[in-house]
């Protein structure tokens, strides 16, 4: 009951290009999270399917039907804003309430019943008389969401709504959405600037950039299989390290390092007729090794100097240089045992596997080839 | 600070310490500015509470003394005004809370919904504010008279309510003067605050299908409140001050439906002289509702000015 079909969907304000030809599935019961940096047209292809913009070309189905010129109120849908947009001269019974107001078939009694319903739900059965300013954040964020629950849409609309909340919050109340959505089975739109929440709680996920999808794909995918460089660079915390280059003798020679192709590479080399291209590896892909341990023996490894080491616990990311350059331009970021600690100055030897390797068109940013996986998995089962 | 004497006697020397010529300057302006600002007024009291003998005698900011003081003129202020404040409390109430409401409306179908030509009817809105009330005196007086006589055709019923006069009918033309003249400069006011309101109001509302009239009542009108105490402040003192309308629609100051603005000019005037005793109490008298408003609301109006600001 709560399939959305983007067919071709363009929206322009004057002159600027907001959203550009976004065709788009969506299935019923779907968690899709839109994603994309600020300005990219997501939040605009969410106003569209709410009604609150109309789309300057193309069309909106809900189950099918046509929706370009329902108003909102007819779209059986719900939506939760970043701002909450909870109102202060209202306790949170009314603010709740106010949803399910216009709604047909409840009398007064069972509209106050699902609020406690929903309250109880949602662990806000406490502050029903309160006004919202006497609210903590997380506490403001679960009234919006009952004021989008109570009427039991076909699809929850989501406009960045953990954006205001505190970094401990945000996480707990990833959980608790997913957890909910879960619970109710209602397909949701999400919308948010943030790859960490668009990872942990996609279903699938729509990368938008400039008012274009980019890629639509299930997390590891786009992890794993990015359509392209822009796709790579924001899938992924730190995001992923590029190398530019141009083809040389079978090596992409760039600025600061020359890596050379093995045969996978070479062959996905050898299919264009460019010569510039970018090579990409992402942090968490790249070993490192003591300078002391011995000397460069493969052809993918490299003698590297340290400029920065940031510790996170856990893992510890560490920034790179050309051991023959001055320490001012990094090249690579490297991801490393939280146990493994390197100094600033320190030389080490960095192994870039090839099969980790993407490989990208330098001048379009198109994948030219994605890394292997199986490489990953295997020495884990021995 | 003076360190040789202990803490346990006021240390004089320490007051003295900061007195320099810049303070002294600024204490000298600030002491300057007050009496420009308060001999008025305090003169104004002083000539009320004099006897017209004690008035000629005395400097004019000087107290009443002796046999000097009065309250004659207050009461005879009192006596003659209180038909007129009634008057012009039946006119000015009224007026304000329909133009206030209508300001309001206005300026949420101005802002917070989106039609086509809104621009237009914005900048019709902003001309109004600038058309002086000089230049329509003449049209408005023959269409109040001989085009739409509203005060002929309510007078019966005027007549047959309690206190009022068939001539009291005239309050009705000037209330709805009032209010089409006012309406303009407080949807402007409503205006700048109803784009300082966040969008997603609206536009959650509308997602939960209100209607527009809803979303007015049940949403806009309760959060503008701090603001409805703004404009009503404003556009009570504008109507109840108003002379000029009052003026061309009543027919004088000695009919019985004349409002306070239109006794004032007259009063304390004779073939004999100028009572200004007389005078000055009937002005103080004549301020009190608007000085009283302001001291009622002073909070909400404080509050409307910060939100409207931030």
């Amino acid at each position: 009951m709560g399939r959305i079909q983007l067919d071709q969907l363009t929206k322009r304000f004057g002159e600027e290009v907001a959203v550009e030809d976004v065709t788009l599935d969506i299935k019923d019961g779907e968690f899709l999270v839109i994603v994309g940096p600020s300005g990219c047209g997501k939040s605009t292809t969410l106003r569209m399917i709410a009604g609150l913009e109309s789309p300057t070309t193309g069309n909106i189905y809900l189950d099918g039907d046509h929706m370009n010129y329902r108003v909102p109120q007819n779209r059986d849908i719900a939506m939760v804003f970043q701002s909450y947009a909870l109102y202060p001269h209202m306790t949170v019974h009314e603010n709740v309430r106010f949803g399910l107001e216009e709604e047909a078939g409840y009398t007064a009694d069972e509209m106050d019943e699902r609020v406690v319903e929903v309250a109880e739900d949602l662990g806000i059965e406490d502050y029903l008389e309160r006004k919202p300013a006497d609210l903590s954040g997380g506490q403001q964020q679960r009234v919006a969401l009952g004021r989008a629950i109570i009427r039991d849409p076909g699809v929850f609309l989501m406009d960045e709504p953990l954006a205001n909340l505190d970094a401990k919050l945000r996480t707990q109340m990833r959980t608790e959405l997913q957890r909910l959505q879960a619970d109710l089975d209602v397909t949701t739109v999400y919308v948010t600037h943030n790859q960490v929440e668009a990872m942990t709680m996609g279903d699938r996920i729509a990368i938008l950039n400039d008012g274009r999808l980019q890629q639509v794909g299930d997390p590891m995918t786009l992890y794993h299989e990015p359509e392209n460089q822009f796709v790579a660079g924001f899938i992924g915390e730190p995001s992923m390290n590029y190398v530019r280059g141009h083809r040389s003798d079978g090596q992409i020679v760039g600025d600061h390092l020359e890596y050379p192709l093995d045969d996978r590479l070479a062959s996905a080399v050898d299919k264009t007729d460019r010569d510039e291209f970018v090579v990409g590896i992402r942090p968490e892909a790249i070993d490192i090794r003591r300078a002391a341990d011995g000397s460069a023996s493969g052809p993918h490894e490299f003698r590297m100097t340290v400029t920065v080491t940031e510790t996170h616990g856990d893992r510890n990311v560490v920034s790179l240089t050309a051991a023959s350059e001055s320490a001012d331009h990094e090249v690579l970021q490297a991801v490393t045992d939280g146990t493994f600690v390197v100094d600033a100055g320190e030389t080490v030897l960095v192994t870039v596997n090839p099969d980790a390797v993407h490989l990208f068109d330098g001048a379009t940013g198109e994948t030219l080839c994605n890394r292997q996986l199986e490489t990953e998995h295997e020495p884990r089962r021995v | 600070m003076s360190q040789s004497k202990p803490n346990t006697t006021f240390d004089v020397a320490s007051l003295v310490e900061d007195v320099n010529l810049r303070r002294v300057g600024q204490y000298a302006l600030v002491v300057l500015f007050l009496g420009f600002f308060l001999i008025p007024l305090e003169t104004g009291i002083m000539t009320a509470l004099k006897t017209n003998e004690s008035l000629v005698r005395s400097l004019p900011f000087a107290p009443p003394v002796g046999d000097g003081f009065t309250l004659e003129n207050v009461r005879y202020a009192i006596d003659t005004l209180s038909h007129a404040f009634v008057n012009s409390l039946v006119m000015a109430i009224p007026a304000t809370i329909i133009n206030v409401l209508l300001a309001s409306m206005a300026a949420f179908g101005l802002t917070m919904v989106k039609w086509r030509g809104q621009m237009i009817v914005l900048v019709l809105f902003l001309i109004g504010i600038f058309v002086p009330y000089q230049a329509v005196v003449v049209p408005l007086s023959n269409f109040w008279n001989n085009i739409f006589p509203l005060a002929r055709m309510l007078e019966p019923i005027f007549v047959m309510l309690p206190y009022f006069e068939g001539g009291h009918s005239r309050l009705v033309p000037l209330i709805i003067t009032h209010v089409a003249y006012g309406i303009p400069i407080c949807t402007i006011l409503f205006r700048s605050y109803y784009t300082s309101l966040p969008d997603s109001y609206v536009e959650a509302a509308k997602i939960d299908g209100a209607s527009l009239t809803k979303i007015y009542r049940r949403i806009v009108l309760p959060i503008s409140k701090p603001m409805f105490g703004v404009v009503f402040i404003y556009q009570f003192t504008q109507i109840y001050n108003e002379f000029l309308f009052s003026l061309t629609l009543i027919t004088g100051a000695n009919s019985p439906e004349a409002t306070v603005t239109l006794i004032l000019p007259s009063i304390g005037v004779s073939t004999s002289g100028i009572n200004f005793g007389i005078r000055m109490a009937a002005a103080f008298v004549a301020a009190l509702p608007t000085i009283l408003l302001y001291i009622a609301f002073a909070e909400q109006f404080a509050k409307g000015l910060q939100t409207e600001s931030g």
